[in-house]
């Protein structure tokens, strides 16, 4: 180094963060595996394996870098991909996942660091586009696969036991989505190690909390808790695509909460959380410039500010209609295929040049 | 801002030490603007203490010889011009005046300070004249405690074996700017000072105040913000809000110069580091090269197995020149190893932007620096950065954002 500071922290380095994130997901595989045993790792391993079998040939081949598939990465796309699945998932289809979030949702955008959007839920709107399984019911359809079916710590007896044990074990929904107390756990873990800040989560459940408060009706609404909570503190959270500045974090995670709220209003069953959190990630680099923070001694011209995030909001409310509009018709893999001439023009024609900048 | 593990408990109860005078010295002719022009010819023999370079104008400095000896010339080192000067070890004083610090007038004062080269020993070097010519618009006056710098203890080392004499030089300065209130700011990691300066109190009007141990808490601006909760911007003049801060190791020169009659040719500094042996304080001849400090304390200058630097790790420059000198702005000296960066992809973690200081965005600065957008700079207000590296510090791919703030920042000069 020929420039300061000359010193730096230990254990700071990426595969030190990506680590604690691997670990802050390790309880949720253990969770997955007692639901679903052997199907369960199945899933997993799929998705994480191919993660990194894509992640080490591509990077090689676009990203000149062959030591990329170290950093972790690849094995947290690959988890959280796996976690928002059904535990019935062919295989071929959690591979073709894999590879797509990789692929379209890391490389092309030039690497770790440097997607706009989190992979591992564009992933997981690939495998939607290519094969109209996903979005059958049917696909839910997983109790001939279930290993232990609950989990009696506390008995039946009372309605506070069987909401507590609801809490800690449950055996519908998506592999990541079994128990709220693990999802929780590890959240927590990278709350304190200052992996994530609450910012988010805390932006985001308030919200969502608050729309159904507010709807009297919300006892008819379908969603899963799990589901949003995990949402909430590991995917709407991923760093390259959510914004930085304190202000702009609870603004983008306020949105999310409103977006799937809106969402779940209009009827949209399992995409929700993964539609909001996209579509929110598409906005990332308006919110950091709308919320950029108060430089030391400078004042906020609040007014204008008031404006920018009018207009903001007034745009992602378009985008929720819009996205609305295309699921109603069904054709929300027409943008998945406009993303994918998107993403081949901009790595051929822009990215490709910038390949060994470090942003 | 950020804690940085501090490692200053490793020197910081080393009482200070003398180091003995080098052979060659070589005196930096530039100031905090400007250079100085010579007085002496090379040549020339001088006498201890004899002005050898000054600048005049608003910006005055001067510089004077801290042993006798034979001026040899000028020389290059790190960019910069250096006067160097051979000790013949005789010690011939240079005659000055004597004085009686407590019969000056505050034009005598200042025109003292001026004389007798005083700077502000922080880093910045702003000369010291100028800064308390202020004719009492001064309400806060704040003695600058934090070293927040890791490994560096030199002012601590001062403020627990010279208080009466800081004292003193406070009581001095305080007559030109009358300060309704004096403070000595220390961080909370040295409360132990607390019960040395509390006695003040009562008998000279000096409070003392406990700051976090947070990086960077010696800034000024976050120094002042600390201290009066005032957030002043960057580029703004204290004085004009009626504050005035000094560091510790300034005051030590004050006094050495109105007391000791002694221009300001020596200061004390921290050797330190983790390859670095003998490590305490001491007190060192300004001008005194690091090869020859590495050699009293038995290392060896050896660019290939260690990084020598001059100041603190965080804010200081690594050296490559053995000949590289201590200036009144140097606070320490550390030899470390080798350091290696990452070679990683910035991963959006936002670390850097909540160190910052300054609450900048300091991932932001990196492409258009590329691209040397000027206006892009200016609007991620990048004149704002006051250099304190926390951002690199924390950073955990390593990226070169430093660099980039550099770069950035030289990009704007050039319009
Ligand atoms: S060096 Fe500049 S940008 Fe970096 S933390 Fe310090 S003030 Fe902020
Ligand atoms: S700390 Fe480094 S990796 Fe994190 S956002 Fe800043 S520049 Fe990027």
């Amino acid at each position: 180094m020929n420039v300061n500071p000359y010193i730096k922290p230990r254990f700071n380095t990426t595969t030190a963060v990506m680590a604690d994130v691997i670990l802050a997901l390790l309880p949720l595989v253990a969770v997955a595996y007692i639901a679903y045993g052997l199907q369960a790792l199945l899933v997993i391993g799929t998705a994480v394996g191919t993660a990194l079998v894509t992640d080490f040939v591509f990077s090689a081949v676009y990203v000149k870098k062959t030591t990329a598939v170290l950093d972790g990465s690849a094995v947290i796309t690959g988890l959280l991909l796996a976690f928002t699945l059904s535990p019935a998932t062919p295989w071929y289809v959690v591979a073709f996942g894999a590879f797509a979030a990789i692929l379209f949702g890391k490389l092309l955008w030039g690497g770790l660091g440097k997607n706009r959007f989190n992979p591992a839920l564009m992933g997981r709107e690939f495998m939607a586009a290519f094969f109209p399984v996903m979005s059958s019911a049917a696909i839910w359809v997983t109790k001939s696969f279930i290993n232990v079916k609950e989990i009696g710590f506390l008995g039946t007896n009372s309605y506070l036991a069987t909401y507590t044990s609801g809490l800690l074990y449950k055996t519908t929904g998506a592999l990541g989505e079994y128990s709220v107390a693990a999802i929780a756990l590890g959240g927590l873990y990278l709350l304190i190690r200052r992996r994530i800040s609450w910012h988010i989560p805390f932006a985001l459940l308030a919200v969502f909390s608050t729309g159904f408060w507010l709807v009297n009706d919300g006892d008819d609404l379908k969603y899963s808790a799990a589901g949003v909570l995990l949402g909430a503190l590991f995917m709407a959270t991923d760093m390259p695509s959510s914004p930085n500045s304190p202000n702009g974090k609870l603004y983008y995670g306020g949105m999310i909460g409103l977006s799937a709220f809106a969402f779940i209003l209009a009827g949209v069953r399992f995409e929700y959380m993964s539609f909001s959190i996209l579509l929110l990630n598409g906005f990332t680099p308006k919110i950091n410039e709308v919320f950029m923070p108060r430089a030391w001694g400078h004042k906020h011209d609040f007014k204008a500010l008031a404006e920018k995030v009018f207009l903001l909001t007034l745009s992602i409310a378009g985008g929720v209609l819009a996205l609305l509009s295309l699921h109603y018709y069904g054709l929300t893999s027409y943008v998945v295929y406009l993303y994918i001439v998107y993403i081949i023009f901009k790595f051929n024609f822009s990215f490709s040049d910038k390949i060994s900048n470090p942003i | 801002m950020m804690h940085i593990t501090s490692l200053k408990s490793k020197t910081k109860h080393i009482p200070i030490a003398t180091l003995a005078d080098p052979p060659e010295l070589y005196l930096p002719l530039y100031g905090y603007k400007g250079t100085m022009d010579l007085l002496v010819q090379p040549g020339e023999t001088v006498k201890k203490y004899q002005p050898v370079a000054a600048s005049e104008g608003v910006f005055a400095a001067c510089v004077h010889a801290p042993v006798s000896g034979t001026i040899e010339g000028i020389e290059d080192i790190n960019g910069q011009p250096h006067l160097k000067l051979i000790n013949n070890f005789k010690d011939n004083e240079y005659e000055l005046p004597s004085l009686n610090p407590d019969g000056l007038t505050n034009a005598q004062i200042l025109s003292i300070l001026k004389e007798y080269g005083i700077e502000g020993s922080g880093g910045a070097r702003f000369p010291t004249h100028l800064k308390y010519d202020v004719e009492g618009r001064i309400s806060t006056l704040i003695i600058n405690g934090a070293e927040c710098e890791p490994y560096l203890s030199a002012d601590y080392a001062l403020l627990k074996n010279e208080l009466p004499a800081l004292v003193k030089a406070i009581q001095l300065l305080q007559k030109v700017v009358r300060a309704q209130w004096v403070v000595i700011a220390i961080e909370k990691q040295h409360r132990e000072l607390k019960k040395l300066l509390s006695p003040l109190l009562p008998v000279h009007a000096i409070e003392t105040h406990l700051l976090p141990n947070e990086y960077p808490q010696g800034g000024e601006l976050q120094l002042i913000k600390s201290v009066t909760g005032k957030e002043l911007p960057k580029g703004s003049i204290p004085a004009q809000h009626g504050i005035m801060v000094s560091n510790v190791g300034t005051l030590w020169a004050v006094y050495n110069a109105f007391y000791g009659n002694k221009p300001y040719t020596d200061r004390v500094i921290t050797l330190s580091g983790e390859k670095a042996r003998h490590i305490g304080n001491y007190s060192v001849k300004v001008g005194t090269p690091v090869w020859f400090i590495m050699q009293e304390l038995g290392m060896d200058w050896n660019p290939e197995q260690q990084t020598v630097i001059l100041g603190g790790p965080m804010m200081g420059r690594a050296v490559h020149d053995a000949r590289s000198p201590i200036n009144k702005g140097t606070g320490g000296v550390l030899i470390m190893p080798q350091a290696k960066a990452n070679d990683n992809n910035c991963i959006q973690c936002g670390y850097c932007a909540d160190a910052c200081p300054q609450r900048l965005m300091p991932m932001e600065f990196v492409r258009p620096e590329a691209r040397a957008d000027k206006e892009r700079l200016l609007q991620l207000n990048l004149t704002d950065c006051i250099e304190c590296g926390a951002c690199a510090y924390i950073c955990p791919s390593d990226v070169p954002l430093m660099k980039s703030i550099f770069t950035g920042k030289q990009t704007l000069q050039a319009s």
